[in-house]
């Protein structure tokens, strides 16, 4: 059955994506206008969301379940139009300077449209489907400032990166497809149960997958690529891509190991444990040596990565009520990270619009020139190390609470030492994100740095504050942020 | 029970919240922050003396109980409320704030961040003390980082980007590890209870059934957290270093208050909750007890920095504390709760003379200090009050807590006394020593005296409130004791049922 209500939030970002240049025409490319116009569309489309969510309706779907809308996806639909406003919301200033500004928050919108796609499809076409429509754009948006050489170089280097990882991913899935005959997740569980002669050609798929997507999300040893592209795009789209479409990896690996092959998790539940625990691992010893924030950021991001891998192997266990746990810890990460890495990255952004530079060190004696981004940055990074009472804190403390509510199962004693290795690496992060605290109020500026207090965008600050507001308020308050992704959880498992 | 309606605990809170964010947005004018400080600081502590009045000493259960749900769906509730422990430890935190603000009169650089901090270390150490909720307990426990990270950071000494960056990462790893001992706690109640809660008392309630393994295991977990905060031996590294770079009034906060976070941590959690887990450790408690006690002595008497002899000392007297709690009796415990009440109220003196000596005269080290009596009479009254009463001299309050720690100590080890005792020696030894070179003897000459002046009003009266109350608790323990006792009397109750 058609019910339009399913695809409605992604009609609505298309249509605004598609006039958005026409607004440009017709306004002599004002950015102000611009923006504001897709800030409308945006923000329709959450509320028509939200109001989902807020009715509680039974999940809706389209073309025979290709795509639907439930919990799950509406939640993930928020986070990613949450990300798409401020973004836009601090791009309206970061990028006043370009050309072709209405063709920039046309493929913002666009880039979220498939974001909103991957999050609500059934079926494993129409994930890919979602996935390249966010890569293709992503790369356009990486490249955005195509005369700037650091930029063009990581946007070439993205291109191929995911271009490959695509091709992997295709790979798997068309392996998947041969073995089941569907493309559905369903499915492909029920020929993954039956074909016990298949495994081999199911092994190779599942490692084709694990390697595509985990390119998409940063995953070690997919992880190279990221720290380049982060520098290297403009801070604003990197926020993006920080606090969006890494995530949308995220589901995509969530719906094809926990749905599609739920049947063989003996054969990857322990390797995304190892995969989770060099993930953070190395993001975070390599987080330690950086001296350019938003490598620094980019390593930290990796780490964070692999704390959310945590709760797939958890999320598998035979224990129904503890896989949802799991797994809504594992979407709490990614609801909180949304605010706290694109809020850093965003400050990062506010303070290039002022000449500040992108090194470490430019940021000594900041909290002087400009004490809300200093006060701002100090709760985020905070919140990444997870300090209470932030959100950081509240969205690690589920999630490595899991593996330890789960080691109480027979056979799954060894996920304790995911909530060990995470904790340690917690501790371990807190050094590089307490550095650059230090040099903001402690340090003394640099010699030669102007010492009179920063103007700043409205606009920006602005964003910035949402995400800071945010971060706070979850952390103070997370129950309804908390049920709603246990609603998530309970509607992916249904 | 005239407060028995009033949600007291919770405006203890609260006020040095509200104050934090009214002196955060003072900027503009240091002295008004100061006033708002002072008067946010003064209310709690007016409070948690009428709150002391109001107490009743007949039960030993907790009063003023605030319970509110918080977040549901992890059975996390905002429960608060004082037993006779933690209303000795509120009193303590509330007059050390208060007094710490008082002393910091001459702070003049970045004043409205400075008190603004300082009421939120306030807020944060009274959640310690209050929290009935293990998941509230956590937050407030590492609330308390931030301030303290950023007073030694900003205003610190020379060192103080070393040192604070070493107070923040090293505490918050001991914090880790606490935590996932909560986690455990938490799931493991939950299959007894059938319900998950984070409530510390209905934890403990069926704590009793949880296997001997588990209890050993999440005993270690815990108790680690909280020796590294104490600190003992061999995790108090990030003590002398923090002491010598934060300024005067955080070094006070930090050992008076801070500090015994950790002890009152072992007390509040891990004896009632795990009470075969404290049985088997009570070896390991005594060994680290009689370790800190003479190594933090000994150490003392290698210092030339007077406030890195005081923070050793501190670690020596936090030992005793130890000790007490290591007896597992009721003697022994309410003993330590008193010393840790009786160091606070001494160490505040110290820290603050070493404030004094180092503002005034310029250095804190003894070799070059000399004759300071004759200069700063007054200061040199206070300090040797500090040091008497930190040795044990018999009418103040040091006396009576480190005595009843070693009575209990010979009724439950007998003549292992022997080694704990030998540190009354030593810290008579490094005070004479050091009031010695620092107090009497000719006018140093290493220094410039010409300009050095003695305390001022905002220094001595929080020195003079200090003193009184240290001779005070001392001719009459009783005053603090009575609330002590019931409360440590249901606790010893299961510790020694689990043995």
């Amino acid at each position: 059955m058609i019910d339009i209500q399913a695809i409605r939030p992604e009609i609505i970002v298309a249509l605004f994506a598609v006039l958005v240049p026409a607004v440009g025409l017709l306004t002599k490319n004002s950015s102000k206008i611009c923006a504001a116009f897709s800030l409308v569309g945006v923000g329709l489309a959450f509320l028509d969301v939200f109001m989902f969510v807020y009715n509680n309706n039974g999940a809706v779907s389209i073309s025979g379940g290709m795509l639907s809308l439930d919990q799950f996806s509406a939640l993930f639909m928020m986070i990613f139009l949450a990300v798409a406003f401020y973004v836009i919301l601090a791009s309206a200033r970061f990028i006043q300077e370009d050309r072709h500004q209405p063709e920039f928050y046309s493929l913002i919108m666009i880039a979220t449209i498939g974001m909103m796609i991957v999050a609500s499809s059934n079926d494993l076409i129409t994930l890919f489907v979602g996935i390249e429509l966010t890569s293709i754009t992503s790369y356009a948006l990486v490249a955005f400032r195509k005369k700037d050489v650091k930029g063009a170089e990581a946007a070439v280097k993205y291109f191929i990166i995911g271009g490959l990882s695509s091709g992997l991913a295709l790979f798997g899935i068309s392996l998947l497809y041969g073995v089941a005959h569907s493309t559905t997740f369903t499915g492909v569980a029920q020929a993954v149960v039956m074909n016990s002669p298949m495994q081999p050609v199911i092994f190779l798929a599942l490692i084709m997958i694990v390697a595509g997507f985990g390119f998409k999300v940063a995953i070690v040893p997919f992880h190279m690529w990221a720290p380049d592209v982060y520098e290297g795009a403009p801070t604003t789209v990197t926020a993006m891509l920080a606090g969006g479409s890494k995530k949308m990896g995220f589901i995509a690996l969530f719906k094809v190991l926990l749905i599609g092959l739920f049947a063989i998790k003996s054969n990857w539940d322990v390797l995304i444990g190892i995969v989770a625990i060099a993930t953070m691992t190395v993001g975070n010893l390599a987080a330690i040596s950086q001296t350019n924030i938003k490598r620094m950021l980019a390593y930290s991001s990796i780490a964070q990565a692999g704390y959310i891998l945590i709760a797939l192997p958890v999320a598998a266990v035979s224990d129904p009520t503890i896989g949802q746990y799991a797994l809504s810890a594992g979407i709490m990460q990614i609801m909180t990270h949304a605010f706290m890495k694109g809020g850093a990255f965003l400050i990062v952004a506010t303070l290039a619009t002022v000449a500040v530079g992108e090194s470490i060190s430019n940021y000594k004696g900041l909290a002087k020139r400009t004490p809300f981004m200093a006060f701002g940055m100090t709760v985020l990074l905070f919140s990444l190390a997870g300090i209470p009472p932030l959100a950081g804190f509240f969205s690690k403390f589920v999630l490595f609470s899991s593996p330890i509510d789960a080691s109480s199962i027979p056979g799954n004693g060894w996920m304790v030492w995911l909530a060990i290795a995470a904790i340690v690496n917690s501790a371990i992060s807190l050094y590089y994100y307490v550095r650059v605290v230090k040099y903001m109020y402690v340090d003394e500026a640099e010699e030669g740095t102007p010492t009179e207090k920063l103007k700043l965008p409205i606009s920006m600050v602005a964003a910035v504050a949402i995400c800071v507001f945010m971060v706070v308020l979850i952390g103070v308050w997370p129950d309804p942020f908390f049920n709603a992704a246990q609603h998530a959880a309970a509607a992916f498992f249904a | 029970m005239l407060l028995q309606n009033v949600p007291v605990i919770t405006l203890l809170i609260l006020i040095p919240l509200i104050g934090a964010i009214i002196a955060f947005m003072l900027g503009k004018n240091p002295k008004a922050s100061k006033i708002v400080a002072l008067v946010f600081t003064l209310i709690p502590l007016a409070i948690s003396v009428l709150l002391l009045a109001d107490f009743s000493l007949t039960v030993g259960t907790f009063q003023y109980v605030e319970d509110f749900t918080w977040i549901s769906s992890l059975g996390i509730s905002y429960k608060v409320g004082v037993d006779g422990i933690s209303i000795a430890m509120v009193f303590l935190t509330t007059l050390l704030s208060f007094l710490a603000v008082l002393f910091s009169w001459d702070v003049d650089e970045r004043t409205h961040q400075y008190m603004g901090l300082m009421l939120i270390l306030e807020v944060g150490v009274m959640g310690v003390f209050t929290a009935m909720d293990y998941f509230l307990f956590y937050v407030f426990w590492e609330v308390v980082l931030i301030p303290m990270y950023f007073l030694i950071a900003v205003w610190g000494g020379p060192r103080r980007a070393y040192a604070s960056i070493k107070f923040f990462i090293y505490t918050h790893i001991a914090s880790l590890v606490m935590l996932l001992g909560i986690l455990a706690l938490y799931f493991e109640a939950a299959t007894h209870l059938g319900y998950h809660t984070f409530d510390i008392q209905q934890i403990a309630s069926v704590s009793g059934q949880f296997g001997q393994f588990f209890q050993i295991v999440v005993f270690g977990a815990l108790f680690f957290g909280f020796i590294v905060k104490m600190p003992m031996v061999p995790f108090h590294t990030w003590l002398p270093d923090a002491h010598v770079e934060a300024p005067t009034a955080g070094s006070v906060l930090l050992a008076g208050l801070l500090l015994k976070m950790g002890s009152y941590g072992i007390i509040r959690i891990c004896l009632p909750t795990l009470p075969y887990g404290a049985n088997q450790y009570q070896i390991v408690m005594v060994i680290i007890a009689i370790v800190s006690i003479l190594y933090g002595a000994i150490m003392c008497l290698a210092q030339k920095d007077l406030k890195k002899m005081v923070a050793y000392s501190s670690i020596s007297h936090m030992g005793i504390v130890m000790l007490g709690i290591a007896t597992l009796g009721e003697l022994g415990i309410a003993a330590a709760v008193f010393q840790m009440f009786a160091h606070g109220l001494i160490t505040a003196v110290l820290f603050m003379m070493c404030g004094i000596v180092g503002h005034h005269v310029g250095t804190r080290n003894m070799p070059r200090l000399g004759g300071l009596a004759a200069k700063m009479p007054y200061a040199a009254v206070f300090m040797m009050i500090g040091f008497m009463a930190s040795l044990g001299l018999p009418g103040m309050v040091g006396f009576l807590a480190e005595f009843s720690v070693f009575v209990a100590t010979f009724d439950a080890f007998g003549w292992l006394l022997l080694l704990p005792i030998i540190s009354v020696a030593i810290t008579a030894a490094y005070y004479i020593w050091a009031m010695q070179k620092t107090l009497f003897g000719p006018l140093t000459k290493e220094v410039d005296l010409e300009h050095v002046h003695d305390i001022t009003w905002f220094e001595a009266a929080p020195l003079v409130i200090l003193s009184a109350l240290i001779v005070l608790f001392g001719i009459l323990p009783a005053l603090i004791f009575d609330y002590i006792t019931p409360s440590v009397k249901l606790l010893t109750a299961v510790v020694l049922g689990g043995a």
